[in-house]
């Protein structure tokens, strides 16, 4: 039920952004840290997770329910991390190419991607199930940032 | 004080030499079929050289094409700074892909950037880069192009303006830009780095993004995969000399693992830039294949 309570959040937050583009309070440099915040913890599952994968470590559900309830704080005011005026920080840097907002439903329909990929990860119950659900989970990631993310130098 | 009309009498029979000697200097210099080395295609080396070219990124067909997109039947747009190319259809249909082409065609716009009609290929095709592999293993991605399934796609033609001029002039960038010679090992190193230096250079074609370029757009050698400005204009290519050194991997099988596995283990900045599709091609090769690709780049400082 908690699960799919945080999908639920997760989507609705989504929703949200969507929905209510303009609304956001933070200064432009907090919501790029924001959402830097927010993708350092989907990274937190995969660093979390490789070992396990790979049978370096043991499948520790514990370990990765910590992970999971951090990607849910973080990620919890994603809504309000894009607005037009965090195309560029004043001291944050941002790796968002233009594309996020110029394609603004090809962004929200890569982000859907994801949380339609959360459930099923977070569902696993040993690393073969993890390992299962994590090409659809990681191929969401890889697919937005090939288009919406700068290369890096 | 010469009039104007006997200073434009001088100058007509000079620009008829100028454009006497762009058109000599321009003319294509084709192999012919006696050329070629004798030899036995293998198919499955050609898969893998196929792989490691990454034929696919660019030679995939578009969205709405409805077409299969693991094939390689072409049109899917290619931006670049002088317009939108559409890379061809590569498929054997007999028709709208390369099925009717010899085997010297075939290395002639790999290795020599001609195409079938006698053509200068425009660059962003990184013949280049392919000119260093050996023509046995070109003809083997030949070989393995003509297993797959043939598929109808006429792609549109370029968007770029004055494109026969700047094909004919490409004939000019050429002697700066292409250096056609063959990869040779290098005696003092390993069989493995050798292969990863091979395939880094040649049919990997590392260098196209990865080296910066000079004013004339020819790779800058001196800066040898030391990064350089994105090809797309947004953002940089990052450098691959001192990968351990500088903490982006800590050690060669670090770095197999992200050729490997890529954003699935949390290399996340193996997407961005279009090395998503080129970490997709290199997760097909074989893991001797990546780990002489890693000794060869870490041995980079």
């Amino acid at each position: 039920m908690k699960l799919k309570l945080s999908a639920a959040a997760l989507g609705l937050s989504l929703f949200m952004g969507l929905a209510a583009n303009a609304t956001h309070a933070a200064s432009p440099d907090d919501a790029i840290k924001a959402r830097l915040a927010c993708m350092k913890s989907h990274g937190a599952v995969l660093k979390l997770g490789a070992p396990m994968v790979k049978g370096e470590k043991p499948f520790d559900a514990a370990a990765l329910k910590a992970a999971y309830d951090a990607e849910d704080k973080a990620c919890a005011d994603w809504a309000n991390m894009w607005g037009a005026d965090t195309q560029k920080g004043d001291k944050a840097k941002t790796d968002a190419l233009p594309e996020v907002w110029s394609n603004a439903k090809g962004f929200a329909d890569a982000q859907a991607a994801l949380v339609a990929a959360t459930p099923k990860l977070r569902a696993a119950a040993d690393a073969k199930g993890f390992k299962a659900a994590l090409p659809a989970f990681v191929g969401a990631c890889k697919a937005c940032h090939e288009k919406f993310r700068r290369p890096d130098g | 004080m010469p009039k104007f009309k006997t200073i434009v009498k001088a100058l007509v029979p000079l620009a008829v030499l100028g454009l006497a000697g762009f058109w000599v200097l321009t003319i294509p210099h084709p192999l012919t079929a006696d050329q070629l080395p004798k030899h036995t295609a293998d198919v499955t080396n050609g898969e893998k050289l196929f792989h490691a070219s990454g034929c696919h990124s660019c030679h995939l067909p578009s969205k709405d094409s409805g077409l299969d997109e693991a094939s390689v039947a072409g049109g899917a747009p290619l931006k670049t700074p002088i317009g939108t190319l559409y890379p061809p259809n590569l498929t054997p249909d007999p028709e709208t892909g390369i099925g009717k082409w010899s085997d010297v065609d075939f290395v002639n716009a790999m290795q020599k950037g001609i195409g079938k009609d006698g053509e200068h290929l425009i660059p962003a095709f990184p013949y280049t880069s392919y000119a260093h592999m050996s023509t046995e293993d070109v003809l083997d991605i030949k070989a393995y192009l003509a297993t797959l399934p043939a598929v109808k796609n006429a792609v549109p033609q370029h968007e770029v303006t004055a494109l026969p001029l700047i094909r004919r002039g490409l004939g000019l960038w050429k002697y700066v830009g292409l250096k056609d010679a063959k990869f040779v090992n290098d005696p003092a190193q390993s069989a493995s780095w050798n292969r990863g230096a091979y395939l880094v250079n040649g049919a990997g074609h590392c260098a196209e993004c990865h080296t910066p370029r000079t004013f004339y757009m020819a790779s800058d050698d001196a800066k040898f995969l030391g990064g350089g400005p994105h090809p797309d204009g947004q953002g940089k290519v990052p450098s691959l000399r001192d990968l351990v050194g500088r903490g982006k991997y800590k050690d060669a099988a670090d770095l197999v693992s992200a050729f490997q596995d890529g954003e699935a283990m949390g290399y996340e900045h193996l997407s961005s830039g279009g090395m998503g599709a080129v970490q997709s091609n290199l997760s097909k090769l074989p893991v001797e294949d990546l780990n002489a690709i890693a000794e060869y780049l870490l041995s980079l400082k």
